[in-house]
């Protein structure tokens, strides 16, 4: 009985063993110039490396997108800040060298790869500055590492992905208050939406206007000792300036976008205004919104199509949404502030969340069983945990 | 139809990613009809390209086509048919070696087949040949260098077209090949310059030589590495008259004062100007013609070198540290002394150190903003108020936080300025209740802060050159001196200081005072500047020489190569602020040069990991610094309980109250002094 107990065990340690997986996640570490790559066991999350990246030894470069390329042989940066260019850096999977990069527009962020053309399409956010001017969507043939052509978009241009076919491409405008359809052959864009749910698109472009929510520091009216140069200075600087900073915004200030793995509907994350849309590729319009925590900011649906998985920026959470029902089905609270992006396992199970934390706070990544909504697992990366990417599962 | 194209599409790509890659790549090809074109700048060509199978049978496979470089070429449409099969209309917006690429689309990257066609799109033509000075009146025996340029028809200039110089009359006076007329005897030449069908000449006199006598003389028979010695060349005629127009060469040489195999290193340019960078006896010669003339000198080694002794070091153990500044106390705090250090890559802290005691310098208070790293730290002249600068704010809504310093051992957050800084503060200064704050890489704004809990806007200096970017500004006496990579250093007149007789030595060596009084905080204009074509400009530093009638910008390098940080400093003569010229640099080359400060004759080089460097720039700059003996001390601050350590990486450097006071990236605050206890004396 005992040695028949035994065989039992030895049975099921056995099958337990060949059934587990590994997964493997690469998360950037935007303050830290750092690449983790974390190994998921099932039930520990484990940072099998810190990469260093970029040039500099002295200047935060900030790497900030991650990609895996299809076949998993490479895996690929976007480093934020250059001269004042950033670059998109190629690496190869396993031993982590470089092995090129090309420089592309100011602030290169989020990023995807067609299936269909194998080419990279990268927004270059421009998140610094007036907010004033378009930017645009990179497009960048990874086998030479050189950019094939440039898409101009929105104002700071934001999330990077592609319907499964490989044949669109989407990225929103966070300024802008738009998604964007480019056609990843003809590379032109081919169709555009206002993220507003369709209740607010009416006041869609009047809702906000930047004097009234970021200058209020600027009380220069009421300063009586202001001295004549500044008063001239200010007249001769800058209608141009002021100008600008007069531009109206929209209020949703989208963030992210992700196509559901049947390719009909998009989902986008709009930040200002604290819901996710959901929108009908073929109808092009919207046709859900879900209400959500605070400052939700990046998403990602589960390959079954069953969850669709949002990152609270400003809750510090992350909720769990059934996309049959609409209803959120589990909020989870994160180990920091500042919730970052998220990446789920090929197979479903498991949503991988970056989170950033403040200042000198490590970041990480934390890991949320979909089948049980419950968080398993947590490591510890470097500064402002950012970008997460996934690259493989072993058994 | 799109349903059915898509379909086609993945289905091909499925079905090709799913065959033998090796054999793929061996059997496909792409053919180009023609394969080549040669277009001109603006025009149209066609092309039909087809990607097909080792039968030549259409692939039944799209691919995409794209102009290389980028922005070169238009190419419509930018993707085949499905079969594999492209009408691609390419227009030319750029000369040169063009190519049109192309490459099959597939999802397994080694099933990708590429293609090349070759388009040539000439330069446009050739317009002029323009002579740079020429001389018209040369003397036989004697070499005449002609320097020319090359225009298109778009008046760009075409550095790759090689003209070719002659002469009409080579028994009179013929070319070498390095551009060089060499007169031979007496007569007139047409000089004739060429390139493609463009032609330029000019009529050259060539005389007979009067030179019968050379002479050269120098204010000095000895003098010490690095000092910078006159040679002038004085040319007669059989009557010993003076002439003045006939071209003399100089040149050196000499012996080593020690060692087997020393090279007796100097230099000596064009107009006679000789430094040396080894001890030794060194011999100058000026040559007209068939005549020559010598003079030898002495140099002796400059032995300016002092002793560095420690005084204070403040460890920072848990951070990387970054900027300082020093400053008298104020009020109540009177008769002390007080610093501030930032933090790189941390948690938004800076730290003040009471360092009235520097032997016992000690923290007295951090603040902490929302920030990773605080750059820069800066204080006001009145001891009032400070700087720092915010990176890596949470909500990245970075800036500048203004502090009450008065009493610095409680210090007080009065205001945060973040508009329109999303990208971060990196560099600020303080100057005449202005702060100038250096942010998104892009450009500096001027915010008053008059009253410090209310900073406003006011002006901003931005450049418009394309991909420009600025990383430090530095303002003295009204005039803000600007680092900005590759468009250089930049004098902009943000309220320059008007004549008195306090500042008349100042303004009238400085040139750009002289010219200033065009511009204010809300209306900075630019009065000079200079390009660096390393595009390495980070910190710039105005140097009024104490011993000379020069004025210097000096400009700091940032940059790394595989080997980590490097760069120098270089020395940027704007005595004539129109003609700018770079005659001096000083460069440590194992380490990488960061910020740095001059006071009096003095170059203080913060210098990464090559330590603190105190360099001796007294007198007339030319040449190597570095080579020519000028470091009086260089300083390794290593501490094993440093963030990093044994490991100095040198920030920033501040020379206060007879010490020198510097930060550590890795390892916190330091104080040292020179000292002169050379027993060999100083020369």
């Amino acid at each position: 009985m005992k040695r028949l107990f035994l065989l039992v065990l030895i049975i099921i340690i056995g099958v337990s063993g060949l059934s587990a997986k590994d997964y493997y996640i690469y998360c950037t570490a935007e303050s830290e110039d750092e690449v983790a790559l974390i190994r998921f066991d099932g039930k520990t999350a484990h940072v099998e490396k810190r990469i260093p990246v970029g040039v500099w030894p002295v200047e935060i470069e900030g790497p900030h997108g991650i990609t895996v390329s299809p076949d998993g042989d490479y895996w690929y940066l976007s480093m934020a800040h250059g001269l004042p260019y950033g670059h998109l850096y190629k690496y190869k999977t396993g031993t982590d060298e470089m092995v090129d990069r090309v420089e592309l527009g100011l602030f290169p962020a989020t990023m995807g790869i067609s299936n269909a053309t194998g080419l990279i399409y990268i927004v270059n956010f421009n998140l610094h500055g007036g907010h004033t001017e378009p930017s645009t969507v990179s497009i960048v043939d990874p086998e030479e590492m050189i950019e094939i052509d440039r898409v101009e978009t929105g104002i700071m241009p934001h999330g990077s992905r592609l319907l499964n076919n490989g044949l669109k491409h989407y990225s929103v405008a966070m300024m802008s208050g738009m998604l964007y359809e480019i056609d990843a052959m003809t590379m032109q864009i081919t169709r555009t939406i206002s993220t507003a749910p369709p209740n607010k698109k009416m006041n869609a472009h009047s809702g906000h206007n930047m004097k009234k929510m970021d200058h209020s520091n600027m009380k220069m009216g009421k300063n009586k000792r202001m001295s004549n140069k500044d008063k001239k200075g200010i007249a001769a600087m800058g209608k141009m300036a002021m100008a600008k900073m007069d531009h109206k915004m929209p209020p949703e200030k989208p963030t992210w976008v992700y196509p559901h793995p049947n390719d009909n509907l998009i989902y986008v994350v709009n930040n200002g205004t604290d819901n996710v849309v959901e929108i009908d590729v073929k109808k092009w319009e919207v046709v859900r919104t879900f209400k959500t925590d605070k400052a939700p900011y990046n998403c990602e649906v589960s390959q079954d199509g069953k969850y669709l998985v949002v990152t609270y920026k400003g809750a510090a959470k992350t909720g769990v949404w059934d996309l049959k029902t609409g209803k959120e089905v589990a909020k989870l609270k994160n180990s920091r502030k500042v919730t970052h992006g998220v990446v789920i396992s090929p197979d479903s199970r498991y949503a991988f969340v970056s989170v950033e934390g403040i200042g000198k706070e490590p970041g990480a990544v934390e890991v949320i069983d979909l089948h049980n909504l419950e968080k398993v697992a947590i490591a510890e990366i470097g500064k402002q945990a950012g970008g997460i990417t996934f690259w493989k599962m072993t058994d | 139809m799109k349903k059915l194209y898509i379909l086609i599409l993945i289905a091909f790509s499925i079905g090709f990613g799913q065959e033998n890659s090796e054999k793929k790549e061996a059997k496909h090809s792409f053919i180009f009809e023609p394969d080549s074109l040669f277009l001109n700048i603006g025009e149209t060509g066609t092309v039909t390209i087809k990607f097909v199978d080792e039968d030549g049978n259409l692939a039944n496979n799209p691919f995409y086509v794209y102009g290389r470089p980028r922005r070169a070429l238009e190419s419509k449409p930018r993707i085949s048919d499905s079969t594999g099969v492209a009408v691609v209309t390419i227009k030319a917006f750029k000369p040169g070696k063009l190519n049109l690429s192309v490459r099959s689309i597939s999802q397994k990257r080694e099933d990708r087949v590429m293609g090349n066609m070759p388009i040539e799109v000439p330069f446009p033509p050739l317009d002029r040949i323009v002579f740079n000075d020429p001389i018209l009146n040369v003397y036989v025996g004697t070499y005449v260098n002609y320097k020319t340029e090359v225009f298109d028809k778009a008046n760009l200039k075409r550095t790759e077209s090689k003209v070719l110089l002659s002469s009409s009359n080579s028994d009179v006076a013929e070319f070498d090949s390095y551009g060089n007329l060499v007169a031979k005897k007496s007569g007139k030449i047409t000089l004739i310059a060429s390139v493609d069908d463009i032609k330029e000449s000019l009529n050259i006199k060539v005389s007979k030589n009067p030179v019968r006598k050379i002479s050269v003389s120098a204010d000095k028979d000895k003098i010490r590495t690095g000092d910078v010695l006159q040679f002038n060349a004085k040319v007669m005629n059989r009557a010993n008259k003076v002439i003045k127009d006939v071209p003399v060469t100089f040149s050196y040489s000499g012996r080593a004062e020690y060692g087997i195999g020393l090279p007796a290193s100097a230099l000596i340019n064009k107009d006679g100007k000789f430094v040396a960078e080894t001890p030794g006896v060194f011999t100058v010669i000026a040559q007209s013609g068939r005549f020559s003339a010598r003079k030898t000198i002495e140099v002796v080694q400059r032995n300016v070198r002092k002793e560095v002794k420690i005084v204070g070091h403040g460890t920072v153990s848990n951070v990387n540290t970054s900027d300082l500044w020093v400053w008298p106390g104020i009020g109540k705090h009177k008769g002390k002394d007080f610093a501030a250090t930032g933090t790189w890559s941390a948690n938004g802290e800076a730290y003040f150190w009471d360092v009235t005691e520097p032997e016992n310098m000690y923290i007295i208070d951090t603040v902490t903003v929302d920030a990773r790293t605080v750059n820069d730290v800066k204080v006001s002249e009145n001891g009032e108020v400070a700087v720092i600068t915010r990176e890596g704010a949470s909500n990245r809504k970075n800036g500048f936080v203004v502090l009450d310093i008065r009493d610095p051992f409680n210090v007080k957050i009065t205001a945060e300025f973040n508009d329109d800084m999303t990208g971060g503060v990196h560099n600020v200064f303080i100057y005449d209740n202005h702060v100038y704050a250096v942010n998104n890489g892009r450009k500096y704004d001027v915010i008053n802060i008059e009253d410090p809990s209310n900073p406003f806007r006011v002006g901003r200096y931005e450049l418009s050159t394309p991909g420009h970017g600025v990383h430090d500004v530095w303002v003295i006496d009204g005039l803000a001196y600007s680092s900005n990579w590759a468009d250089g250093v930049h004098v902009v007149d943000v309220g320059g200081v008007k004549f008195s007789e306090k500042n008349r030595s100042n303004i009238q060596y400085n040139p750009f005072l002289a010219m200033a009084g065009q511009g204010s905080p809300g209306n900075p204009v630019k009065l000079g500047g200079m390009a660096d074509p390393n595009g390495h400009n980070h910190a710039a530093f105005p140097f009024i020489s104490q011993s000379s009638d020069k004025f210097y910008l000096i400009t700091g390098d940032e940059y790394g190569d595989q080997f980590g940080m490097a760069g120098g400093y270089h020395f940027l003569d704007f005595t004539d602020p129109k003609e700018p010229k770079e005659t001096a640099v000083y460069q440590v080359p194992e380490a990488g040069s960061h910020n740095h400060w001059v006071h009096g004759d003095t170059l203080f080089a913060s210098y990464y990991q090559g330590g603190l460097r105190v360099v001796d720039i007294s007198g007339e700059l030319m040449g190597d610094i570095y080579a020519q003996g000028r470091e009086i001390a260089f300083f390794m601050s290593s501490d094993p309980e440093g963030f990093v350590a044994n490991r100095p990486n040198v920030w920033g450097t501040m020379p206060y109250k007879g010490l020198i006071y510097f930060s550590d990236m890795n390892n916190g605050l330091w104080a040292i002094k020179l000292v002169d206890n050379n027993p060999m004396g100083t020369n």
